[in-house]
C-alpha cells in the first residue's frame, strides 16, 4: 500500500495584515493564520489519489508553537495521520531551512512514496521548498501539476509549464507539486472535523531530527519587510449621474492619450 | 570566480537577463557569462552583451534534467550571482540547483541591485502586500520573471569567448506528450489594453457588456481567478494574479473586481488603471488612477457608447 505525504505551511492570512502608513511597517498582531491555499489542493489531491489507490496519506508540517492549531484543519481534510516538526525557527525559515527540516523529518518518516506539496506558499511564495526536498532526498520532483494517476509504483502526471503541457512519468518515491486547477478543496463536514481530533499526531523538535545548527540558518539576509504603496492617481468619480461620471472619465482617460 | 551568471532555457528571457546582468557586471566590475544548453543560441547572447558563452552539451532535450550539471558547473567556478531566467521551468531547475549547493534562492525579483558591494533584490510577499527586501550571501542565486527587463540591442560586433561543456545528464523521469496550449484568447501579457471582468458580473450572458466594451477600447479580455477557475467564463490563461498573468497593458479598466492582493499583484505594472464597482470601500479603488462608484450594468454600456463617439 503506497504511503501519500501531503507537505503543508501554517501561515499568516494576509487579509488581516494591517501596513502602519507612516513607515509601511506590518502590522501582523491581529493577524489569524491559515493552511496556505496551494496546500489545501496538495491535501486534497493527495486524499483523492489515495481513494483511488488504497494509498495512506499522512499529512507534515514545520511551524511554530501556534502550528498545533492546523493539525485538527489538515486531519479534518482527510489524512489518517500527522506529523509536526514543532520549532520557533519556523518563524525565521526560508527555502534552504524548510526544506533540510522536511526533507529530515521525512527521511525519520522512513515510508513515503509520493510526497505532495502546493506550488507554493501563500506567503512568501518562493515556489522552491517541493523540488529542493527532492533534491536532498535523491528523488525525481514532477512540479507544476494538473492532473495526476497513480498505478502500481508508477506517478504519470501532466505538468503545465507557460505555453505548453507535459506528461511526465516517474517511479516511487517522487515528490509531486499541483497547480490550484487539479482540484477543489473539500470544506470539511462537521463529522470530519470531529473525527480530525482522534486522529494520531506525531510531534518532533528540529532537534529529533539530527540536523545542525547550521541546517537551521537562513542563507540570505532580510534587510527589510515593507508593506508595498503603490503611488495612484486616486481619482473617484461618485457624486455625479452615471453618465456624468462616464463623461468625466471619457475626459481623463482622454487626456491620458489613451482613447 | 567573481563572475555574474545568467541562465534560462528561454533564449528569450535569457537575453533579458543580460540587460540586469549586465547592470551588475558594470557596477561590481566582473565579467558576465551566459549559460545555455544551445549552442546555436551562443553567438545572439554575446551580441546581447555576455563577455562568455557556456554551452552544456547533453544528449537529453528536457531543461529541467540540467539541474544537476549547473550546481557541478557553479560549485566548481563559483560566480557571484546566478541568476536564472523565472519561467516555471527555470523555477523548477534553479530550485534544484539551490538544493545542491545548499545555498538562498530569491524567486521572482522585480529588482536587483548592487549596495555597499553586495546584491540586493526586491521580491512580493504576502500576496503582493508587501515588499521583502534581502541582501544575498554566498552564490547568489536569484530567478526573475519574463519580461521585467527588456532586452538589449543587440550588437553584432561584439566578441567573447564560447566554451562547450559536454555534460551527462541522468534523469529517471520519462517526459512526453508535449502539446503546446492553444490560447483561445489573446496573449493577455502583451496586450496594451485589458478589459477585466470580475465577479460583481451576475452571470455569463453578461460577459456581453464587458466584450462590447473591449471591442470599443481595442482591448483584450481577462479576468480574475475565480472568473476562470469557479466559472469557467473565460480560459485560465485570462486570469491576473500572483499565480496567474502578470500583465503590464498602458490601460487596465476592471468591472466587479474587488482588488484582493493577489489580483492586484499582477496589475501593478499596468500604467493606467481604472476601475468600476459598487463598492465605494473595494481595495481596488486604492490602487486604482480612475474609478467610478456605480452599478458596472449602467456605467458599462455608457462608456462603451461615449468611446465609440
Amino acid at each position: 500500500m503506497p504511503n501519500i505525504i501531503a507537505c503543508y505551511k501554517w501561515v499568516l492570512d494576509e487579509q488581516d495584515i494591517k501596513i502602519n502608513p507612516g513607515n509601511q511597517a506590518l502590522d501582523t498582531s491581529r493577524a489569524k493564520s491559515k493552511i496556505s491555499e496551494y496546500d489545501r489542493n496538495a491535501l486534497e489531491e493527495a486524499v483523492l489519489q489515495a481513494t483511488k489507490c488504497g494509498a495512506t496519506v499522512a499529512s507534515l508540517t514545520f511551524g511554530n508553537s501556534t502550528a498545533k492549531k492546523s493539525l485538527k484543519d489538515a486531519l479534518s481534510r482527510g489524512p489518517e495521520k500527522a506529523y509536526w516538526v514543532n520549532d520557533a525557527v519556523a518563524d525565521t525559515a526560508d527555502g534552504f531551512v524548510t526544506a533540510t527540516v522536511l526533507a529530515a523529518a521525512l527521511q525519520k518518516i522512513d515510508e513515503y512514496d509520493v510526497i505532495m506539496f502546493g506550488e507554493g506558499a501563500a506567503d512568501t511564495y518562493g515556489q522552491q521548498v517541493g523540488p529542493r526536498v527532492a533534491t536532498l532526498l535523491g528523488i525525481p520532483a514532477i512540479t507544476f501539476v494538473t492532473e495526476m494517476s497513480i498505478v502500481g509504483n508508477q506517478v504519470t502526471a501532466t505538468r503545465k509549464i507557460g505555453d505548453c503541457t507535459e506528461v511526465t512519468t516517474a517511479q516511487f518515491p517522487v515528490v509531486i507539486t499541483v497547480l490550484p486547477e487539479i482540484n477543489k478543496p473539500r470544506i470539511p463536514s462537521l463529522k470530519q472535523v470531529l473525527g480530525a481530533s482522534k486522529k494520531p499526531v506525531t510531534e518532533w523538535k528540529t532537534g529529533d531530527l539530527g540536523l545542525t545548527p547550521e541546517d537551521l540558518v537562513p542563507k540570505n539576509k532580510i534587510k527589510s519587510i515593507k508593506g508595498f504603496v503603490m503611488s495612484r492617481k486616486n481619482v473617484l468619480y461618485k457624486e455625479g449621474t452615471p453618465a456624468e461620471n462616464v463623461a468625466s472619465l471619457v475626459a481623463s482617460l482622454t487626456k491620458e492619450g489613451l482613447l | 570566480m567573481p563572475e555574474i551568471w545568467i541562465y534560462s532555457e528561454d533564449t528569450n528571457v535569457a537575453e533579458q537577463l543580460l540587460t540586469v546582468g549586465r547592470e551588475l557586471a558594470d557596477k561590481l566590475i566582473q565579467p558576465l557569462c551566459a549559460v545555455t544548453i544551445f549552442a546555436d543560441d551562443a553567438q545572439g547572447l554575446i551580441a546581447s552583451g555576455a563577455d562568455k558563452v557556456i554551452v552544456l552539451k547533453g544528449d537529453n532535450p528536457w531543461p529541467e534534467c540540467y539541474a544537476t550539471p549547473i550546481a557541478t558547473l557553479v560549485a566548481q567556478q563559483s560566480p557571484v550571482a546566478l541568476i536564472i531566467g523565472g519561467t516555471l521551468r527555470g523555477k523548477d531547475l534553479a530550485a534544484k540547483v539551490a538544493a545542491r549547493l545548499k545555498t538562498g534562492l530569491v524567486t521572482d525579483a522585480f529588482a536587483i541591485r548592487v549596495e555597499n558591494g553586495a546584491i540586493e533584490t526586491d521580491r512580493m510577499m504576502y500576496g503582493g502586500l508587501a515588499v521583502c527586501t534581502e541582501i544575498l550571501s554566498g552564490i547568489g542565486m536569484i530567478t526573475v520573471p519574463p519580461r521585467i527587463y527588456e532586452a538589449p540591442v543587440k550588437d553584432t560586433s561584439r566578441s567573447g569567448e564560447i566554451k562547450t561543456s559536454e555534460v551527462v545528464v541522468e534523469t529517471s523521469m520519462t517526459v512526453g506528450n508535449v502539446c503546446p496550449i492553444i490560447r483561445q484568447g489573446a496573449d493577455i501579457t502583451i496586450a496594451d489594453k485589458l478589459v477585466c471582468v470580475g465577479r460583481g458580473l451576475g452571470k455569463q450572458e453578461d460577459m456581453q457588456i464587458a466584450t462590447d466594451l473591449a471591442m470599443a477600447l481595442g482591448a483584450e479580455m481577462a479576468c480574475t481567478r475565480s472568473v476562470a477557475e469557479d466559472y469557467h467564463w473565460l480560459p485560465n490563461e485570462s486570469y491576473i494574479g500572483l499565480s496567474g498573468q502578470r500583465v503590464k497593458p498602458s490601460l487596465y479598466l476592471s468591472m466587479g473586481v474587488s482588488g484582493q492582493v493577489q489580483h492586484v499583484a499582477g496589475i501593478r505594472d499596468s500604467k493606467i488603471i481604472v476601475a468600476i464597482d459598487t463598492n465605494e470601500n473595494a481595495p481596488i479603488f486604492a490602487v486604482a488612477d480612475y474609478g467610478i462608484v456605480g452599478d458596472l450594468y449602467q456605467i458599462v454600456p455608457l462608456l462603451t457608447e461615449a468611446i465609440k463617439k
